[in-house]
């Protein structure tokens, strides 16, 4: 889990790097949803444990 | 409520956390004031000083944002234990007044200076000025609210960490500014590759590569530097590095580093095939859809598809992976824990993804999210009997308290209220009442349950412990409630501020008593509220 806060704080970081002109191609009023979606699905995908 | 602490293992540090959330706030305010009042491009064109600073200045102010946020995850990820010791020390010193007197000194005299820089005068010496009454004011706020002698022994625990994370940051801010050198290459490409991909669905193709126009006679683009998709390059580059960087051990090398360039190759040919169907979807007759909607989420669909293929071939693809043989027996079960908690707020984040892509101005399919997220919690239902679904009297009042801090929070950031958007209006009656009946439905009964499984339920305890499950819904920590809130907060845009405090609530209210009810409860009844100002105050800007 810390990691998949790193990759979304590194995600937000990198984000708000790579808008620093407002792209329509990355809508930065989008971001931060899709960057939840993002860090969301990857825990669930990382969830499984063998019991 | 428990309030046993972060972890039973390690020590307390009654204050020290707290002191660095209050700076990270203070600083964050700041920023967003001086990126508000601004603006870099008067300075454009100057030499010397002021030129730097003209040109420069929002990548410093970013890079030094960057460099907080990866440089004190990636301290606390490797140094957990010394850090939190050197934390529970810091904790004992009192705040510096007079330090903190002396920060706000500097901020006024910064403002004063960014007057002068940023008027009709600049000159090399106010741009020096200016740069150490900014840089001064930053160390000592940082020095006011937590003893020196911490950064110091941060900076020593750590190592090397700080001049890698430098390192790191300069050549984002670089390559980031450089970029532009390669936009006539990348925009030229990106046309050729549209243009192919057009030619078998259009008879007619409209191409002008001197103005990077392209289209059919009905429907025609213009193909802009920032649309040549090295954005979406730079983004999957910096998620592919880091997720090598992070699951390391999990990847076989140098194979797994072929994932970069192929990620990096195919996001920038995605992105042809991105304005290929922005153009068809104009070309149909949906031109709204194609310049608003779409335009403004295929960006980030195809972002998130590339991001999550990655770590899927990451870890699953056996030439690069080292886990992906290792698939469990048949005879042992495998459980996926976080699923319940977490997938119908994915859901309802996708629904609404798609959903605007494929609307215009109005986004009629918004029942989409709706559907999405009943649909999950219908089929996770038998997990959720086993919650505790009990509601205190205390819930719907801090629902009413959050409701009332929305409302008086909402003047500040949305003082000219917006009325109902001309397309639902217009809308048969019979089509408007369904409409807002799913919206209402949404807002009051699935997204509260969604956001209080996802970062109440799983997000607050997930901080606390790998084994989220066997966290108790009472365990209080300061860590694990200023996170989930401020991540909360995040997701609710220019209300960011009532976001926060809302999630603080909320969290407040589900530890009192430990029941999941109560937070769901207490969203439910803001979002009701908020709902019935919308409809009987024409409010709409609340939605």
């Amino acid at each position: 889990m810390n990691k998949i806060v790193a990759l979304v704080l590194l995600g937000i970081g990198v984000g708000s790097a790579a808008l620093a002109t407002n792209v329509p191609e990355i809508d930065p009023a989008s971001g931060a949803s899709a960057l939840a979606l993002l860090a969301g699905a990857i825990v669930v995908m990382r969830g499984r444990v063998r019991r | 409520m428990d309030a046993s602490g972060d972890s039973p293992s390690q020590p307390r540090a009654p204050f020290a956390l707290q002191r660095l959330i209050v700076l990270a706030v203070l600083f964050s305010v700041e920023i967003v004031a001086i990126t508000l009042w601004l603006d870099n491009a008067t300075l454009s064109g100057r030499s010397g000083l002021v030129g730097f600073v003209g040109t420069w200045g929002s990548w410093i102010l970013r890079g030094a944002t960057g460099f907080a946020a990866i440089f004190s995850t990636f301290a606390w990820l490797r140094n957990r234990a010394p850090l939190a010791a050197a934390l529970f020390e810091a904790g004992r010193s009192h705040i510096a007044w007079p330090l903190l007197s002396a920060h706000f000194a500097l901020i006024g005299l910064f403002g004063v200076l960014s007057k002068f820089l940023y008027g009709t005068t600049p000159s090399d010496a106010v741009a020096a000025l200016w740069l150490a009454s900014g840089l001064g004011a930053i160390a000592l706020g940082a020095a006011a609210f937590i003893h020196p002698v911490f950064w110091l022994r941060m900076v020593r625990t750590t190592g090397y960490l700080w001049l890698w994370t430098l390192l790191a940051v300069l050549f984002a801010c670089i390559a980031g500014n450089s970029q532009r050198a390669l936009w006539p290459w990348a925009t030229d490409l990106t046309f050729r590759m549209s243009r192919i991909l057009l030619t078998p669905f259009v008879s007619g193709v409209v191409a002008d590569p001197a103005r990077a126009t392209l289209g059919t006679p009905r429907f025609t683009v213009e193909i802009a530097p920032e649309c040549s998709g090295l954005e979406g390059v730079g983004l999957i580059l910096a998620f592919g590095l880091t997720w090598l960087v992070l699951f390391r051990r999990e990847c076989r090398f140098p194979q797994a580093l072929f994932l970069l360039p192929a990620g990096a190759a195919l996001i920038f040919c995605l992105n042809s095939v991105r304005i290929a169907a922005l153009i068809l979807i104009g070309n149909a007759g949906a031109e709204r859809i194609a310049e608003s909607g779409f335009h403004s989420q295929a960006g980030w669909i195809i972002f998130n598809l590339m991001a999550l293929g990655f770590s899927v071939a990451a870890r699953k693809t056996p030439w690069v992976s080292k886990v992906a043989a290792k698939s469990a027996p048949p005879a042992i079960a495998v459980e996926n824990p976080p699923a319940a908690w977490l997938v119908p707020f994915v859901a309802i984040l996708a629904a609404g993804m798609i959903s605007r892509a494929m609307t215009g101005d109005f986004e009629w399919t918004y029942p989409l999210r709706l559907f999405a997220a009943a649909a999950v919690l219908f089929h996770f239902r038998r997990k959720y009997a086993t919650l505790d679904w009990r509601i205190d009297w205390l819930a719907p009042a801090a629902g009413v308290a959050v409701f009332a801090l929305w409302i008086a929070l909402d003047h500040f950031t949305s003082p000219v209220p917006e009325s109902m958007p001309a397309t639902l209006a217009a809308a048969t009656p019979a089509a408007r009442f369904l409409w807002l009946a799913a919206r209402v439905l949404a807002g009051v009964v699935t997204v509260p349950i969604a956001e209080e499984l996802a970062f109440r339920g799983f997000l607050y305890r997930r901080i606390l412990s790998p084994d989220f499950e066997s966290v108790s819904t009472r365990r209080f920590s300061w860590v694990a409630l200023a996170v989930s809130s401020v991540l909360f907060g995040f997701l609710h845009g220019h209300q960011w501020l009532a976001g926060t405090a809302a999630g603080a609530l909320y969290a407040l209210v589900l530890l009192r008593r430990g029941r999941i009810g109560d937070a769901i409860a207490a969203h439910a009844t803001t979002n009701a509220l908020i709902a019935i100002r919308v409809l009987a105050f024409h409010q709409w800007h609340l939605w």
